[in-house]
Order: structure tokens, then sequence, then C-alpha cells
């Protein structure tokens, strides 16, 4: 299926898994010094096609797979990069990352820091979060706020290929610090249209404004960013409610500036994020504009996120356990007209119904 | 300096160690060293005997109990006591305290306050070394304690899967914290080691700085040939508190009759000769060495938010 996302003019179409796979590939041809280990990254499914092949073509040596050991895992990473390699990390779920929190927190975070910058650690850690088709409470979470709570860390959530064109690249052959990408196991089959990368060098690890709109701010992460785009479509079909969308992107360091210029012309900030609201993206969104500029705020702040219990299996529980098109838009409709009964049409199809029926396990 | 023969090298080395630590103790009750200190005295010969056989390019994998092995790979001794004042000369600019004593300059990596936890980092570096064709040797530094940690079996089993020439350092001191062998473990370390299928040696007289350099030496003439692991259990003796500059042999988990019996055979108690030879040069060195932490400045401000990322 193919997601419109702006702008509009594209070069090339490409799914996230092909975004993935050309960015692992590219950076073991063009760097030498990389490698690539994680579970599976060597099997017939290469890390969900984003690896599948890079083995025999560049060499057990570079890619390989792993004993479960996490933590060591992790550890050996910090070894590798500390002595001239790059490490590129996969975890095919976020969830299998908490076995490597003491080496993430209480090491790669602090590694430079601690040591007086004596040392530079750089790696890439992917983490794929997991969703629907009864993922449960072990393969669903999503875990970007602990991470970004964490000094030390940068942590992104790509939700494009654009992003993962942009980013990791980057990540290699520029970033000196450990970075964990939480990769939307349910993108990696949506079609993207992509640029070619700006001539201009900055860093894309910072928040970037998707959809410009004003009546209305969104804050976004991972694959709330594509809802808010199709709820912002359909509102656009069915009344004359304009939005603003901002893909926060790189979860540690978002662009704050982008988020209160944005709220300074619209008045309302609804957040939309992948994770649960307490102590998350959601509040620290909240923190933002309340410390820098709460007096543009025309009306209440709105959060989305997954409800605050473990993730259930049962199709039923799942279907309203995950904000939805439906709930997104009538919250949307709610914030912009300042009441409930807004009489503005919500869309038939339940949060990306398509894809999520469509998406078949087990992983 | 210049010396006559090994022993005498091997036991200055040993002795400023002592001293520099004794120091500390002295220090201590000043509260100028504001950080917390864990000593290593009576393990000093470890520390002197296997990095005796190590050159500046290769890399060691300490503990939070690495003074000793700071300074016997050749950690600067005016940034060991900076670094412990917290002044903005001190090895990590006063960041690190004695916790995270690194010296990169002479291969001796980050230390870590969490036990087990640099075990996999010398892993990676024997792993990088191999690809990028550096011709190191890579040492991994960690007590008993570390050997119940999930990751120290992880790594045995990474290192001897992959064949990687990593030398596993235990030096086991019988004591967690104040628990000891018999109230945490069910195997034998060293034998526990084999079961992953490789290379072990157990050296029983740790204090025998000329014993572990013999042994060490051969050991990594072994491995720069086989690429393959080697592990050593060494064992030794804390005289100190587990942390903080006392003794504490009041406290009643263990005797004074256990200090007594290693000390008996201490080069560095036995041989006062030696030590009235080489203690005033070493004491003058220290002399200078805390005069340049008293001296140094505080970080500033403009460290506080430096190197984060």
């Amino acid at each position: 299926m193919s997601v419109s996302a702006e702008p509009k003019l594209k070069s090339q179409i490409i799914s996230y898994r092909e975004a993935l796979f050309q960015t692992m590939r590219d950076a073991l041809s063009q760097h030498s010094h990389t490698i690539i280990f994680g579970q599976g990254v060597d099997d017939h499914k290469g890390t969900f096609g984003s690896t599948v092949g890079l083995a025999e073509e560049f060499g057990p040596e570079r890619v390989f797979d792993t004993p479960l050991m996490e933590e060591g895992m992790m550890g050996i990473a910090i070894g590798a990069a500390l002595n001239g390699l790059y490490p590129i990390q996969t975890h095919i779920r976020s969830d299998f990352g908490l076995l490597a929190m003491n080496q993430i927190i209480n090491l790669a975070a602090k590694y430079k820091y601690m040591f007086g910058g004596r040392f530079e650690i750089p790696l890439l850690v992917r983490m794929v979060v997991g969703r629907s088709w009864g993922q449960g409470a072990q393969h669903s979470q999503s875990l970007q706020s602990l991470f970004a709570h964490i000094p030390g860390l940068t942590v992104i959530m790509p939700a494009s290929s654009q992003s993962i064109l942009e980013c990791y690249p980057y990540l290699i052959s520029q970033h000196r610090g450990p970075v964990i990408s939480l990769e939307h196991r349910l993108m990696y089959d949506l079609q993207f249209g992509v640029e070619a990368a700006s001539e201009v060098n900055e860093s894309p690890l910072t928040s970037r404004k998707v959809r410009t709109g004003k009546d209305i701010t969104i804050v976004a992460t991972s694959i709330m960013v594509l809802e808010a785009l199709r709820a912002a479509e359909h509102l656009t079909r069915v009344s004359d409610i304009d939005c603003e969308i901002i893909d926060l992107n790189c979860i540690s360091h978002p662009d704050e500036n982008l988020i209160v210029e944005s709220v300074a012309k619209t008045g309302k900030l609804l957040v939309a994020d992948t994770s649960w609201r307490p102590y998350g993206v959601s509040a620290e969104v909240c923190r933002i504009v309340c410390e820098r500029a709460p007096f543009n705020l025309k009306a209440p702040v709105v959060t989305l996120g997954m409800q605050p219990a473990p993730c259930p299996t049962a199709k039923s529980l799942e279907d309203i356990y995950y904000p939805n098109l439906q709930t997104l838009t009538d919250a949307i409709a709610t914030l912009v007209t300042g009441k409930t009964a807004h009489g503005i049409g919500l869309p038939d199809e339940q949060s990306m119904a398509d894809v999520y029926k469509r998406f078949k396990g087990p992983f | 300096m210049i010396f006559s023969n090994l022993y005498e090298e091997l036991f200055y080395k040993a002795l400023k160690i002592r001293l520099v630590e004794e120091r500390i103790i002295e220090l201590y009750p000043s509260d100028k060293i504001q950080s917390p200190v864990h000593l290593s005295i009576g393990q000093e010969a470890v520390a002197v005997g296997i990095c005796q056989s190590l050159k500046p390019t290769d890399l060691l994998f300490g503990t939070y109990r690495s003074h000793a092995f700071y300074l016997a790979k050749g950690g600067n001794l005016r940034e060991f006591f900076a670094e412990l004042y917290g002044k903005v000369t001190g090895c990590c600019q006063g960041k690190a305290g004695s916790m995270h004593l690194t010296a990169p300059e002479v291969g001796f990596m980050g230390s870590s306050a969490v036990v087990a936890s640099t075990i996999p980092h010398a892993i990676g570096a024997a792993l990088a070394a191999e690809h990028l064709k550096k011709e190191q040797t890579i040492v991994t530094v960690f007590g008993d304690g570390a050997t119940e940690e999930g990751v120290y079996h992880e790594c045995l089993n990474f290192v001897n899967l992959h064949r990687l020439p990593v030398i596993f350092i235990c030096e086991n001191n019988g004591l967690a914290v104040h628990s000891k062998l018999e109230a945490r473990q069910s195997y034998k370390i060293m034998e526990q080691a084999r079961t992953y299928g490789m290379r072990a040696t157990q050296i029983t007289d740790g204090y025998d700085f000329m014993k572990v350099n013999e042994v060490i030496s051969t050991i990594i003439e072994e491995v720069n040939k086989t690429r393959a692991p080697h592990f050593v259990e060494i064992h030794t003796y804390r005289y100190r508190e587990h942390v903080g500059p006392g003794e504490d042999f009041n406290a009643g988990y263990r005797s004074n009759q256990d200090l007594e019996a290693w000390q008996a055979k201490d080069p560095l108690i036995l041989n006062p000769e030696l030590v009235a030879k080489y203690s005033p040069a070493i004491f003058q060195e220290i002399s200078e060495a805390v005069d340049f932490a008293e001296a140094s400045p505080w970080p500033g401000k403009e460290h506080l938010l430096s190197d984060v990322i």
C-alpha cells in the first residue's frame, strides 16, 4: 500500500524495508570498518529482509549471527567501537533490548562523559517495535522514552524511508556516539516516496515538519506520523481543519524551536506517540511547550498513546488498546473546534485498518 | 629508573602502588579525595606481573579496583591523584574519580563500577583487532564475584565460539564485598571456565610478581600464536576493607590469621632493604603528584555539559 506523505514531489518510491536494506548494504560496501550482528541477521529471513544476503556478499566476519546474549553483545559492540569498528547491532524486538540495559545505560551512554571525553563509541543499535496480530505484552513495547531519558544516548524513530535514507548513512559516516533506532515492524512493507538527499550537510538527527497547516500542531512519532497524515487528509476532505504535523524523528534531541514556533502559530497541541503517555514523549513535548511558551496555548493539550496497561493479545482488546484513525481524528476535531459534539464526520475505517488486517505474523 | 634485574623492577613497581595507596589512606581523613576508593593493597603483584609483559598498545580492561592496574600499565601518577581530587587535570577531567580511571595512551581502558561489565568490551576490542589486523594483546581483569554474573558466561561462550585471542584474568581474592566464595558459588572458577573449551591456568601465589610475570609471559606468547583465549585464575588477598581506607578484621567476616598468612609471604614486607632503597624516590614522586593535584583547578561550568554525546 502507498501512504501519501508530503512533500509531493517524489523522485522514487521505496519501501521502509528496502530503505533499511539499502543503508545496511551501503554501510558494508562503503565503510570497511562496519560490521552487522544480531540474532538471525544471516538467516534466510535476514531481520525482516533488511540484512538478507549480506553475510553471503560481505562474509561471515562482517555479518554474523549471535548467541542469545543481549548484554554481552552490547558490551562487545562497545569494545569493538573502542578499537576501531562501527558495529550495527539488531534486535528483532525492542523488548529484547531490555536484556542489554546495563551495557546501554551504565556503559554506552556514559562512556564518553565518564572518561572525560577520552573515548568515543560510534555504534548503532536497531530495535524493532512490534504491533498487531497478537504480539502481546513482550513483543510490542515502544521504549523510546526509556532510552531518551538517559543523557549520552541518541534515540531516533524513523517514520519513513526518507528518514532511514538520511539518518543511517549520516550516523555511520559522521556521528561519533551510540544511537538507538526504533524501527516499526508495521512500516516495513509500506512504500514511501523519497527525494534525493539534499546537498546541505545538516544533521538529520532532528525533527521534521511533514505537513504545513494553521489550526493545530500534531507532534507524532513513528507510525503515528502516518496516522496523523491520514487523519489530516480526511479532515481536509470533510472539514476546513488544517493540520500541521511534526515528525519528532529524533526522540532524544527534538527540534524544540520547530515545535514551539508551530504552537505559536496554531495555538493547539496534540501529541500522538506509539507508547504510553505518562513520563513519555507526550509528557516531554508538553514540558517543552509549557516551559518555553505556555501562553501560546489556546486550549489544553491533548495526548494520545497506548492504554496504561501491558499490551493484550486478544484482537478485541488490542483494537481498543492503541489509538486509531477514528480516535485520532475525533481528538483533532474536538481540540480544534473546542466541542466534543463537533459534527465532523469521522473516517469509517479503523486505524491503518487495511495494513493491520493484511499483516500476518508470526513476526 | 634503571634496575639491576627484573625482580627489583617489579618490586619497585609493586612498592610504588602500595605507597601510593598508603598516601591515599593518609589523605582520606582530610576529605580532599571525595571518591569511593577500592584499594589494591595486597593485590599489587597481580597487576605488576601482568602489565610488565604488555606493551602500551596492548589493551587492558579493568574494574573499579584498578589503582594498581592503572599504575602498572603506565598511567600518569599526577593525573591519577588529580582525578582522585576531582581536578580538571585528572585523567578524566575530574569526571571519573577512583572507580573509572583510564589511561588510553598506555592501553588502560575505561574501568567500570558495575561488576563484570567491562569483560565484553575486551572481547569486542579483540574482535576489532582481528578484523583490523592490529597486533594487540587484549586482557580483561575481573574479580571472583564477576564470575557469578550472566554476562561473564555469555562472554566465555562467545570468546570460545569465535576463538578470539583474549586473556581472561580472574583476581580471586575470595570476597565479594563481605561475602565468601562458599556462600556464592556452586562451581570451581577455573574448572567451570574450562567447560567452555578454553585453556586455563591457575596461579595460587598471587603475591609473587615474578611467578605471575613468568606465567603470563608464556601465556601471551601462546595466545599470540594460537589466537585462542586463555583463562587465568590468580589467588590473591585484599588487605583492606572492600571500599574505603580502613581495615575491617574486627567485623568478623574474615580472620586476622588469613591476613597474616598472606603477609608472611608478601615481598613488600619481607624485603625491608629494597623498601628502604626505593622508597625515597617514590615518596618524592608521590609528593609531587599530590602537590600537582592540590594546585590544579577544579573543572568549571564549561565542563558540566561537555562530552555528553
